[in-house]
């Protein structure tokens, strides 16, 4: 066994915990699922993981309970009413339901609480609440989109048919239209100096500047390239001042032909 | 089997008594992750309401396994959503969703109760025990948590691995008692 593989079996435990930052998650989801024993480490210990949670149970006080629980069974029972199945109700309509043809359902909301407990106070923490589901709405929206592309980097980096291409320091995949940089243990870079990727479009012989980028400490990057992978022949990395060129400058890290 | 599963199939049937009894019997740990990560009862309270929207308008997104488990991530990733939200350095931050969700055997652990889990996290040395707290609580990564316990890298990796490993077996010993 390498150094390099027991390295990334000791990463196993920190993934399973959820403390990989996320291009090394991708590097570590990556070798679980094209590694047997890694597979079997990673179960067992996001099993040990997930249990510690249930530490954090502990009792809600009655009003408040009883105020979350009364939100969400109205929600639920006007769903019910409407005849409203799951799938014709994503996730991501639920801010325009609270604040658009919701109205009704939020009055109905209103008077439940009012029932349930005083009136005043109530009724300001209600639009207390309404006011924060907006803003963690926009917010939720924002990291929705943040995490869809990252889970079609993850779903990529994993796919069994996505194509690998080994290269200095790490690997190309390829995946239909799409290519990314995964690195290991890209050396340090001075002050004032980047890592830039190229790609050489089908038939030719000049690069194309693509993005810059530096690894992390440990000299782990997962990059995608902006390029539609159907026309790019061949992709290359060099080392360039800040801000990138717009054509080499050094030698090339590698050329690596996608053939 | 986790009563979580029988009723999560019964709310993918529209069943308001069964999404009822499903925030009966959770809503504590949700509450209780939101607390512990974000520090604050309002905020808990945001992020309970949340995910158990999401458990309603979305009963699909559980494929099976163990509902406190899944659930128990869904609060940890709406957390660190918001945490996220607040990051200074946004690009050092842990993802908020990670693959193979879904594929692990928690039959055994279904059976686990809240004190049977800190029974056993007892029994790991502090050292491993506050890495492993700190780590699923403090959405931070490896690196925070070397820095944070000052403590290098290498001896952090090497500690959640062995606490995890012995938290394993003794919640397997406790289980099977």
């Amino acid at each position: 066994m390498n150094g390099d593989r027991e390295k990334l079996l000791d990463s196993v435990a920190l993934y399973a915990l959820g403390v990989l930052p996320r291009e090394e998650a991708a590097l570590i989801a990556a070798f679980i699922a094209n590694d047997d024993e890694a597979m079997r480490e990673y179960l067992d210990l996001r099993a040990a993981a997930d249990v510690v949670a249930q530490t954090a149970e502990e009792p809600v006080d009655s009003t408040r309970s009883a105020r979350m629980k009364e939100r969400l069974m109205a929600r639920v029972r006007a769903d019910v009413a409407a005849g409203t199945t799951a799938r014709t109700r994503p996730a991501a309509t639920y801010a325009a339901w609270w604040w658009g043809t919701g109205l009704a359902a939020a009055a109905a909301v209103v008077f439940s609480v009012v029932t349930v407990a005083q009136d005043v106070t109530l009724r300001g923490d209600l639009a207390t609440a309404q006011r924060r589901n907006a803003t963690l709405a926009t917010q939720l929206a924002q990291n929705d989109r943040v995490a869809a592309q990252d889970r079609r980097t993850l779903t990529d980096l994993l796919a069994p048919d996505a194509k690998r291409y080994d290269v200095a320091a790490g690997t190309v995949i390829l995946r239909r239209d799409r290519l990314y940089f995964t690195f290991t243990k890209l050396p340090p870079l001075p002050r004032g100096r980047v890592y830039q990727a190229w790609t050489i479009p089908k038939g030719q012989k000049n690069p194309v500047p693509s993005v810059t980028f530096l690894p992390n400490a440990d000299g782990v990057a997962v990059v995608a390239l902006p390029a539609d992978a159907t026309r790019v022949g061949a992709v290359a990395l060099s080392v360039e001042p800040e801000g990138g060129s717009k054509a080499p400058t050094t030698t090339p890290t590698f050329v690596r032909p996608l053939t | 089997m986790d009563p979580g599963v029988r009723l999560m199939e019964r709310v993918r049937a529209r069943d308001a008594a069964a999404f009822e009894a499903l925030y009966d019997g959770y809503h504590r740990l949700v509450f209780g992750i939101g607390l512990r990560m974000l520090g604050d009862p309002a905020s808990a309270e945001d992020l309970t309401q949340t995910v158990f929207m999401k458990i309603w308008t979305a009963p699909d997104a559980f494929r099976g396994g163990s509902f406190v488990a899944w659930v128990s991530r869904v609060a940890r990733n709406r957390a660190l959503d918001v945490l996220r939200s607040k990051a200074v350095h946004p690009e050092t931050e842990i993802p908020a969703e990670l693959p193979l969700d879904g594929a692990l055997d928690d039959d055994v652990f279904a059976r686990l109760d809240a004190q049977r889990v800190r029974d056993a996290l007892a029994t790991l040395p502090a050292e491993q025990r506050g890495l492993i707290e700190l780590g699923f609580f403090g959405g931070v990564t490896h690196q925070e948590l070397a820095r944070r316990t000052d403590t290098p890298l290498g001896t952090v990796k090497t500690r959640i691995r062995n606490g995890l490993r012995r938290l394993r077996a003794s919640l397997g010993e406790r289980v099977s008692q």
